[in-house]
């Protein structure tokens, strides 16, 4: 599992099963075994792939009832799918072989990743795709929509693999990025250096940084060190105040 | 009706155990201040954004510069850069904390019965840690200390799953799962941080391993896509397997353990139940955790023999698993069961193990792996849940406490159980991270 989501306004966490296709939500005081509150899957889903392609990831908007999957062409290890590369959005409360609100995708997007990671704004409107860069685009954009604006380029350092989030309160993206991790502004575009950085490996020595939580109420952040296994908290009181 | 159920228990399962809290700071009970439910964007904060380009950095902290956590790291606010600059304000402060489990997570064993020596695998850690057979830690001893290590950038274990230990020499044979996607190959009395005596090249998430002596034939279960890849047991490199058993017929899913019977010439597998073709869409869904048997010599999409499938079953995330050449009993780690199930190699359908091991006298946490020692009549099994292997004798049934224990952590030790973590989410309203393994 690459990534999942915690709703806040309805205590909910929503994750993916990669190698089922399905999207499961459960309550967010889950504990043990216990069953998913509602399961997305089914051909109608239009989920398509694995681990390494669809459902690396899950992320919820609760503040719009929409849960956006990323899809991608696979091929990290292996063939890929053959299918579209983009976003789809559900409803909510979709349950069972339901179809997507909408979907992201098409040759205008510039969506081509094996692995797209999504994050919402729910703030400013918008949605961050990580794909080869940062596209930020209008969280309703459907169909072969270009981004409002792409953060790419050389001074950005590179992008990693793993979660992105948003720090919506702040307008502020946080990706890994060539195994540490960089903020950006919501509003940067271009071949942009990121705000700060925090390099995470040379830190730490840990590789594959590739997971984040952040803490508004410690002004921290949290940091899946994969290879390392273990998970890290620094203090970043800058991203807050 | 009871498949809903049933699948809806292994969807459970998938995230419920896969998913645990790791309490972060305080509050444990406080519910959370959440924003009302809307289906519309809706005020949060209002707050003056920073980094506009006539930004200007914060005034200095009200807070005495020796009373915060600055202090501590010798350095102060870090001030981000701007597009104008193109410079970045880099954070160079260490951690303030890490959640990590240092001990052994233990995720496979094996015996090698001509020299006494158990062999633990170490997921957590990267290694593989040797025991004498008779090693028992006291019950107020910390732990016990292995008679070797074989660990370090040199070897190239990586999140390893199964293990096989070669009965003729010893050699010790370790697959890895994630980032490795290869069997290395080390002599009997390696140690320390060594390069492997070979390597070879597997698919990705292979997870168990099982040779036929007979034929010198290596078996390597696959998790996803589900396969077993068989190779010339001396292969290396990137050697391609032999054949393959791979295809929707084969029920293969989400493999995580696999056994060969040489006396009846059969192969069996077990499935999480974990299922879809990854270039279909809708293919996916979730089935009863399953053992499926087939021809030693089984190749492309071949249909199972017979399967050993539904609740009487009792599995639940069956994971590494041994026959008894002699008797034929056929024994699953059965991970989130914790406890060890018994079939009869024979056994098909929807049936109860003939014998299950289980219950607070145990030992058992997370089970992970299994092993019989013909030899010495004892039954193996490796705890991912506590760092830890018991012992039993081979007719162990119920609640029994084990011949012995190894352990590598204090008896009240609980693992953290990270299997390689790479995502987290945080729930404010009750101070918790989550984190998936």
């Amino acid at each position: 599992m690459h990534g999942f989501s915690y709703d806040p306004i309805h205590d909910e966490i929503v994750v993916n099963s990669p190698l089922s296709q399905a999207i499961l939500t459960f309550r967010g005081a889950v504990n043990g075994e216990e069953a998913p509150l509602r399961v997305i899957q089914g051909p109608k889903t239009r989920i398509l792939g694995m681990g390494y392609a669809a459902l690396s990831t899950v992320t919820a908007d609760p503040v719009h009832n929409e849960i956006f999957l990323p899809i991608g062409s696979g091929g990290y290890r292996g063939e890929g799918t053959g299918g579209p590369q983009g976003v789809l959005v559900f409803d909510r409360m979709g349950n069972g072989d339901v179809a997507p609100k909408r979907m992201l995708a098409g040759p205008d997007t510039q969506i081509r990743n094996s692995t797209p990671q999504v994050a919402v704004d729910p703030i400013h409107n918008l949605l961050v795709v990580k794909s080869n860069g940062l596209l930020i685009f209008d969280r309703a954009a459907e169909g072969n929509t270009k981004p409002l604006r792409v953060i790419r380029g050389p001074k950005t350092g590179g992008f990693g693999g793993g979660q992105i989030t948003v720090y919506a309160e702040k307008g502020l993206i946080l990706s890994n990025s060539m195994d540490g991790w960089a903020v950006w502004s919501i509003n940067d575009d271009g071949d942009v250096a990121p705000r700060w950085r925090i390099p995470v490996k040379q830190i730490t020595g840990g590789g594959q940084n590739s997971g984040i939580a952040v803490i508004p109420k410690h002004k921290e952040i949290m940091i899946a060190s994969a290879l390392q296994n273990r998970v890290l908290t620094f203090y970043f009181p800058e991203l807050f105040d | 009706m009871h498949k809903k159920k049933t699948s809806v228990r292994r969807a459970n399962i998938a995230v419920g155990v896969v998913l645990f809290t790791v309490v972060a700071c305080l509050s444990l009970f406080e519910r959370p201040r959440v924003r009302q439910p809307a289906g519309y964007p809706q005020l949060v904060s209002v707050q003056d954004f920073p980094t506009s380009p006539d930004w200007c950095p914060p005034p200095a902290s009200a807070i005495r510069a020796d009373t915060n956590l600055f202090s501590a790291f010798g350095n102060g606010s870090v001030y981000a850069g701007s597009p104008q600059s193109g410079e970045t304000g880099v954070i160079t402060r260490p951690p303030i904390r890490t959640i990590r489990d240092k001990d052994p997570i233990y995720s496979a064993v094996a015996v090698d019965t001509r020299y006494d020596e158990v062999i633990l695998m170490d997921n957590n850690n990267w290694g593989l840690r040797v025991f004498n057979r008779l090693d028992n830690t006291p019950p107020d001893a910390p732990f016990t200390e292995p008679k070797r290590i074989i660990a370090g950038p040199k070897t190239d274990i990586q999140f390893n799953n199964g293990v096989y230990i070669d009965p003729q020499n010893g050699d010790i044979y370790s697959v890895e799962t994630d980032t490795g996607d290869k069997v290395v190959v080390f002599p009997r009395d390696a140690k320390g941080n060594i390069k492997p005596a070979r390597i070879l090249a597997t698919p990705h998430r292979g997870f168990a391993l099982a040779v036929d002596e007979e034929k010198q034939e290596l078996f390597v279960g696959v998790q996803y896509p589900p396969e077993v890849a068989v190779y010339r047991k001396g292969a290396s490199g990137n050697e391609k397997p032999l054949r393959s058993l791979q295809g929707e017929s084969t029920r293969l899913s989400d493999v995580h353990g696999i056994a060969i019977d040489p006396k009846n010439k059969l192969l069996y597998t077990t499935n999480w139940g974990h299922v879809s073709d990854y270039r279909i869409v809708g293919t996916g869904r979730i089935e009863d955790p399953s053992i499926s048997v087939y021809p030693l010599n089984a190749e492309g999409d071949t249909s199972p023999l017979r399967t050993i499938q539904g609740p009487k079953t009792q599995m639940d995330w069956p994971a590494q698993m041994t026959i008894d050449p002699e008797t034929g009993d056929l024994y699953v780690a059965n991970d989130i069961g914790h406890s060890v199930l018994v079939f009869k190699g024979t056994d098909q359908g929807n049936v109860a193990p003939r014998r299950v091991i289980k219950g607070n006298r145990t030992g058992l946490m997370n089970p992970s792996g299994v092993f019989v020692d013909s030899k010495n009549k004892e039954l193996w099994v490796s705890n991912f849940g506590n760092s830890s292997a018991d012992v039993f004798p081979l007719n162990a049934d119920g609640n029994v406490a084990p011949l012995r224990t190894i352990r590598s952590a204090p008896s009240n030790k609980v693992s953290l159980k990270f299997g390689k973590v790479e995502a987290l989410a945080y729930d404010e309203g009750r101070d918790q991270v989550w984190v998936p393994n």
